[in-house]
C-alpha cells in the first residue's frame, strides 16, 4: 500500500508513455474475451485471500466479481489475480489488466499518471495507534514519550513524525520490517505503541493471545482513501463507478441478495427509487444500453454479489475474525454520518 | 544315552548362560559407550545433564503437540485447539499450498509439470543416459513443463503467469537457474583462470567478485528494477522471468569459483601433457582438464545447488510465489490464521527430503569418483 510508495514511483516511471484514453476499448476487449481481469493484493487477511481452492475471497474481490456481474452479467467472470503492489502498477499501465481493487490510496501524484484511472473509493482508512489497555491511554495526544513500532520506510512513519512534532512531544520508533517480529516486539512490551493503517491494526490485534487486552485509540492521523483503479476507458470507468453505487443505494433502500427477488416480483408496490434502480424501462436500463451493460446489470450485482453492507458484514464485520467497527466511522453511509454518498440512478 | 541326556542337559544349560553372557556383554559395552561418550570428563556430565534437562523440558510437549493431543489428519477441523497440530488444515489447505491460485480445475497441470521436472532430476541421477540423450531429454521435458504451466494451445487454457504459484515456481526457479549457471560458471572460470588475456581475466574477476560481494536480495532487486531499462521498447519481461535471469547470472559467479577450485587443483603436469599432444585450447579443456577439474569441485558445486535451491524462496520478496509464501497464505484466511506452523511443516519436510536426495546422490558420487580415483 503506502509502504511502498517509494517503489510505486520509481515502477511507474518507467512505465510512463502517453496513453491514449480511448472510449470503450477495455469495454470491447473484455466483452470480446468474455471475462474482468482485475488485480488484488495476494495476502491480505479480510480484504483478499486464497481460499482452500486458490480462489480469492475478500472485501476487495467483490468489486471485481461486481464489475464482471455488471458488464457480463456473471460474478464469476472476473479472473481475480493476486499480485504485488508494484507490479499491478505495471501491468494496468501495460494493458495486461482492466482493474485493480487492492487497497490502493489515492494520491494526488498517483491519479496524475494517464496509464491508470482512480475511479470511486470503496473504503475510507487511515492511520491509527494500538496500545495496551494496561498503559491508561485514552487519546494519541497522551503518548509523549513512547516506543513506536511501525514498519520502515512507509508513509507510516512520516504521519507518526507529523503527529508528535504538532502536539510537541518525544517519542522512539522501533523499525521492523517483518510483520510477524513487528507483532512479537509489540506484544511483548517492547514498544509501547503500534502504528498502522486502522484496519491492518484490527487484524493484527487478532494476533494478540487475548485480544481483549489491546485497544484502538480513536485518533486517525491521516487519509487513505482506498479507491478502484481502472485502465483508463470513460465507458468502463462510468461502469465501475455506477456499478459501486447501485451497491450504496440498494443498501439504502434495504434490498439485499436475499430480499430481492420479492422486490422484484413485487416491482409496481414499490418506492420509487426502488423502480428506478432495478425496473426494466426504467432509469438503469437506460443506463444499461448507453454504457453497453447487461439489461438487467443492477439486479445481478445485488443477486450475485450483495449490496454496501452485505459485502462489508460478509469479510470485515462483527461477525468476522477481523470485526473492523462500521458504525459511527466514515465508511458507513452518508445518513450514518459516514462519507459513503450514494449517487442517485435516475 | 547316558551321554545324550548329558550332552542335551549341558546345551539346554549353556543356552541360556550365553545368552546372559552375551547381555553381559553388550551392557558393559553400552556401560563404556556412555561413560566414554557422555560422563568422562566434569565438563561432559555439566553438558549431559543441561541437555537432558532441556530435552526432558521440551520433547514431551513437542511430541505431545505432535502426535497425542493432535486432531488427526482426517478428523474434524472443528476440534482444533491451541494444544496440538491441526492436521485437518493440511488436508484442507494442501493444493494451496502446493499450486497456490492456479485454477483449481486445471491443477493436474502443475502436479504433472512437477512431476516431469523431478522424474528427469530423478533420471539425470542414474547412469542410464548418455549426455547427447540428457540433453534432448531435459529440452523436451521442459518445453512440456512450459506447454502444461501456460496452456494457450493443445487445448489447454490459457494460464497467465501471475496465477503460477508454490511448488512448480520453486522447482522451475531453481532447476532452470542451475541449469543455466552452470555453463556460464564453467566459462567464468576458465576466463579468471587462464593468463594469456589479462582484460578478459579482470572482466571475469570484477563480475564474480561483485556478484559474491552483494547479498541475494539486492540482486534481485537490482535485476528487477534495471533489467527492464536495458530491453528492447515494447518487450515486457514478467517478473518470473525475469528472477530466472537475475538468478542464472548470480549462481553463475558462485559456481565459477567451485570451478576454479577445481582447476587449480589439477597437477600442472596435465596442462603440460595435453598442450604437449598438440591440442588446441578448447580441445584440451574438453578432453583433459575439465573432466578433471569438474570431478574436482564436485563437493563444492553441490553445496553451491544446495544452497540455489533454498535461497529459491527469497523471491518472495519481488512478490512471486513460491512454496513458503502459498504457506503463508494458506493460514491468512481469518479462520485459519492459528496454523502457521503446520503449513511451514510441510514446507520443511518437502526441503529436508528434497535436500536429503540431493546430498545422499553426492555422497554417492563421491564415493565411486574416490573409488575410480584409487
Amino acid at each position: 500500500m503506502k509502504s511502498a510508495a517509494k517503489l510505486f514511483a520509481v515502477a511507474t516511471a518507467f512505465t510512463m508513455t502517453a496513453v491514449q484514453v480511448q472510449a470503450g476499448a477495455v469495454m470491447d476487449e473484455i466483452k470480446a474475451n468474455d471475462e474482468v481481469i482485475c488485480l488484488v493484493n495476494p495476502n491480505s487477511p479480510g480484504f483478499s485471500v486464497p481460499d482452500s481452492k486458490g480462489v480469492f475471497q475478500g472485501f476487495n474481490t467483490e468489486f471485481c466479481r461486481m464489475t464482471a456481474a455488471a458488464i457480463l452479467g456473471d460474478a464469476d467472470k472476473a479472473s481475480i489475480r493476486g499480485i504485488g503492489f508494484s507490479d499491478s502498477m505495471k501491468t494496468i499501465v501495460a494493458q495486461k489488466a482492466h482493474m485493480a481493487s487492492r487497497s490502493i490510496t489515492r494520491t494526488g501524484t498517483r491519479d496524475a499518471n494517464p496509464g491508470m484511472s482512480f475511479v470511486v473509493t470503496t473504503f475510507y482508512d487511515g492511520q491509527g495507534f494500538m496500545v495496551p489497555k494496561k498503559l491508561g491511554v485514552r487519546n494519541a495526544s497522551e503518548l509523549g514519550g513512547a516506543t513506536v513500532c511501525a514498519e520502515e520506510g512507509s508513509t507510516t512513519l512520516l504521519n507518526i513524525a507529523d503527529w508528535f512534532s504538532d502536539h510537541g512531544m518525544e517519542y522512539k520508533v522501533e523499525n521492523i520490517n517483518d510483520k510477524s517480529a513487528r507483532m512479537q516486539a509489540f506484544f511483548s512490551g517492547k514498544c509501547d505503541v503500534l502504528a498502522s493503517d486502522l484496519t491492518a491494526l484490527a487484524s493484527d490485534r487478532q494476533l494478540a493471545q487475548t485480544p481483549n487486552d489491546y485497544a484502538l485509540l480513536p485518533n486517525i492521523i491521516s487519509n487513505e482513501p482506498l479507491t478502484l483503479v481502472a485502465r483508463p476507458d470513460n465507458v468502463f470507468e462510468t461502469a465501475i463507478f455506477w456499478s459501486f453505487q447501485v451497491m450504496l443505494n440498494a443498501e439504502r433502500l434495504g434490498v439485499t441478495s436475499k430480499n430481492i427477488d420479492q422486490v422484484i416480483a413485487d416491482l409496481d408496490n414499490q418506492p420509487k427509487a426502488v423502480q428506478r434502480l432495478f425496473g426494466k424501462d426504467s432509469a438503469a436500463g437506460e443506463m444499461a444500453t448507453s454504457l453497453g451493460l447487461v439489461d438487467d446489470w443492477s439486479y445481478q450485482i445485488i443477486k450475485q454479489v450483495g449490496n454496501y453492507e452485505e459485502v462489508y458484514e460478509k469479510h470485515l464485520g462483527s461477525q468476522t475474525a477481523l470485526d473492523i467497527t462500521r458504525d459511527g466511522t466514515f465508511n458507513a453511509l452518508v445518513s450514518e454520518g459516514g462519507l459513503l454518498y450514494p449517487h442517485p440512478i435516475r | 544315552m547316558k551321554t545324550s541326556e548329558n550332552s542335551t542337559n549341558s546345551t539346554q544349560t549353556s543356552q541360556p548362560a550365553g545368552a546372559m553372557q552375551k547381555w553381559a556383554t553388550q551392557s558393559k559395552k553400552a556401560q563404556r559407550w556412555i561413560h566414554s561418550r557422555l560422563f568422562r570428563t566434569p565438563v561432559d556430565i555439566l553438558i549431559t545433564c543441561i541437555i537432558s534437562v532441556l530435552l526432558l523440558q521440551f520433547l514431551p510437549k513437542v511430541l505431545a503437540w505432535l502426535t497425542w493431543n493432535s486432531v488427526a489428519f482426517w478428523g474434524d477441523p472443528q476440534l482444533c485447539s491451541e494444544e496440538g497440530a491441526c492436521w485437518p488444515f493440511l488436508r484442507e489447505k494442501v493444493r494451496l499450498i502446493l499450486f497456490g491460485t492456479y485454477p483449481f480445475n486445471e491443477q493436474w497441470r502443475p502436479a504433472l509439470a512437477c512431476l516431469i521436472l523431478v522424474s528427469l532430476v530423478g533420471l539425470s541421477f542414474t547412469n542410464l543416459l548418455r549426455l547427447r540423450s540428457r540433453v534432448i531429454v531435459w529440452t523436451l521435458g521442459s518445453i512440456a513443463f512450459f506447454v502444461l504451466m501456460s496452456g494457450g494451445n493443445l487445448g489447454l487454457i490459457e494460464v497467465d503467469s501471475i496465477q503460477w504459484n508454490g511448488l512448480p515456481v520453486l522447482l522451475m526457479l531453481s532447476i532452470f537457474s542451475v541449469i543455466g549457471a552452470f555453463p556460464i560458471g564453467i566459462l567464468l572460470a576458465l576466463g579468471r583462470f587462464q593468463k594469456e588475456d589479462p582484460v578478459l581475466r579482470s572482466i571475469t574477476v570484477g563480475y564474480i567478485e561483485i556478484v559474491r560481494g552483494v547479498p541475494m536480495v539486492m540482486v534481485l532487486f537490482m535485476g528487477l528494477f534495471i533489467l527492464p531499462l536495458m530491453l528492447p521498447e515494447g518487450v515486457n519481461l514478467n517478473s518470473l522471468y525475469t528472477t530466472l535471469i537475475v538468478l542464472v547470472f548470480f549462481h553463475a559467479a558462485y559456481f565459477a569459483e567451485e570451478i576454479r577450485g577445481g582447476l587449480q587443483a589439477l597437477p600442472k603436469g596435465q596442462y603440460e601433457a595435453a598442450q604437449s599432444q598438440g591440442l588446441t585450447y578448447w580441445q584440451s579443456m574438453r578432453f583433459i582438464i575439465l573432466p578433471q577439474a569438474l570431478k574436482r569441485s564436485m563437493p563444492g558445486n553441490m553445496n553451491t545447488l544446495l544452497g540455489a535451491y533454498k535461497d529459491t524462496s527469497l523471491v518472495v520478496i519481488l512478490g512471486i510465489h513460491d512454496i513458503m509464501a502459498t504457506a503463508k497464505m494458506a493460514y491468512s484466511e481469518p479462520q485459519w490464521q492459528q496454523y502457521g506452523v503446520e503449513a511451514y511443516l510441510l514446507v520443511a519436510l518437502w526441503y529436508f527430503c528434497t535436500c536429503l536426495c540431493l546430498s545422499t546422490y553426492s555422497r554417492k558420487l563421491e564415493a565411486t569418483e574416490f573409488k575410480a580415483a584409487k
